[in-house]
């Protein structure tokens, strides 16, 4: 009856953000990110792929409640980087890596396919 | 501005594929982490758009199952989804304004069946006659045996004399987060790679019935007694299930360190199982560009950069000042 609709889970509201930045306000150089309608798959593999980055002293990401549908990632880095910039470095280098797995994928199913 | 800059800190991740049918793949995954696995196996299941029934007309029914019963079996049945990728979601087609009955975002389906003989009729997938020839009902006959004169489909619902089913149904696009019926993947695992090593020396100490009984002491066969030599060997690593049983047992026979077993945190082995909706190897390739699109989605807006960058300035004149 007063049940959400399940589309709830993965459309952003019109007139929300798909993220937003909030510096911290005692902290130099961390900041949160709030990203609407995203879980574990996209807060995972950027909490992880920040953690790579040495200017990245804290990375962390949580789901703060399963019905929000929204994830919130925490980034502190050094002085030489910026949360905002190291966020972009994680996203560009998975994109990057997905490009090399597609590839690296089809090359191998070719093989595949033409040796049986 | 930003994003550009800084080391590269990408990985080039190897994969090498095992043993593949339509419905079915293994392949091992090197050189990522259990985030990377882990989000494409999350993909697989829950974000690969399919195709589905998913409204129901129902003109007669007459059958023993009731109209939503009837509604809720029709849309668990898979169809053919290669065109899903490409397809409209009913929700942001413009289109049909988002009553979701056009060519672009919804296939239609008719079943008219009536059992007219004292015989039941079974009503199965094979009777949904499809508006589009591309999306069509999963046939599964050539994975079964086909020595049986007939092929048959997923059964519906039963009839009897005089009982008739007659319903009109819209397939649509959508995701296994949605409705598991729109998930194109049975099962999707994956585990890390094992690394077993046997102390030789520590081995040589036990009698052949000790090396028997703690071969003997691993639920899953993964070791071996070569018969000529009565040296234990290792047969199938991937048999072994993390149970640490041989550990155990190794320790309470009084010979701790008879095996180490270390996981490969960087090398996975993945298993594929599709519904039949799309082949296991397109689901793969499906699932990394779903999780691309994602990741593109959550880049940072333009304007979102500059509010900071205000704010920055801002910030600047305060701790100045």
């Amino acid at each position: 009856m007063n049940a959400p609709d399940r589309y709830e889970r993965f459309v952003v509201p019109e007139g929300t953000k798909k993220v937003s930045y909030e510096r911290d306000t005692k902290i130099i150089n961390a900041a949160s990110f709030t990203i609407e309608r995203e879980d574990h798959t996209i807060g995972n593999i950027l909490r992880m792929q920040l953690h790579r980055d040495d200017n990245v002293l804290f990375a962390g990401y949580k789901l703060p409640h399963p019905l929000q549908y929204k994830i919130i990632v925490r980034v502190h880095t050094t002085s030489q980087s910026s949360p905002m910039q190291a966020y972009n470095q994680a996203i560009n280098d998975l994109d990057k890596e997905l490009d090399h797995l597609r590839n690296a994928f089809e090359t191998e199913m070719a093989k595949h396919s033409r040796d049986y | 501005m930003e994003g550009g800059g800084g080391a590269s800190y990408q990985r080039f991740p190897v994969v090498k594929v095992r043993e593949t049918k339509d419905d079915y793949l293994k392949f091992e995954l090197r050189g990522t982490d259990a985030s990377v696995a882990n989000a494409l196996r999350r993909v697989m299941i829950a974000e690969v758009p399919t195709i589905a029934i998913d409204l129901v007309e129902i003109e007669v029914n007459s059958s023993v199952l009731n109209d939503e019963f009837i509604a809720h079996r029709l849309g668990l049945v898979p169809l053919t989804s290669d065109r899903a990728m490409s397809m409209r979601f009913s929700r942001d087609c413009d289109a049909c304004d988002g009553d979701g009955q056009c060519e672009f975002c919804s296939v239609e389906f008719h079943l008219r069946a009536k059992c007219m003989t004292d015989q039941t009729l079974d009503v199965t997938s094979k009777d949904l006659i499809s508006s589009d020839h591309t999306v069509v009902p999963v046939d599964f006959s050539d994975a079964l045996a086909d020595d049986s004169a007939e092929q048959k489909g997923i059964t519906i619902v039963k009839l009897r004399r005089g009982q008739e089913l007659r319903l009109r149904a819209i397939a649509r696009k959508g995701i296994g987060k949605d409705h598991a019926k729109w998930s194109p993947a049975a099962t999707v695992t994956f585990m890390y790679e094992p690394e077993i090593h046997i102390n030789e020396d520590l081995v040589e100490t036990l009698s052949l019935e000790e090396k028997q009984s703690w071969v003997e002491s691993s639920p899953t066969k993964v070791f071996d007694i070569n018969p000529n030599t009565e040296q234990v060997l290792v047969v199938d690593p991937e048999a072994y299930t993390y149970d640490e049983e041989v550990i155990k047992k190794a320790e309470a026979m009084g010979k701790p360190g008879l095996v180490e077993i270390y996981a490969k945190e960087d090398s996975f082995i993945f298993t594929v199982e599709s519904t039949g909706a799309i082949k296991a190897s397109q689901l793969v390739l499906n699932a990394i560009d779903v999780l691309k699109q994602k990741l593109d989605a959550v880049r940072l807006s333009e304007d979102t950069v500059e509010a900071d960058d205000q704010f920055g300035e801002l910030g600047a004149h305060m701790r100045g000042g």
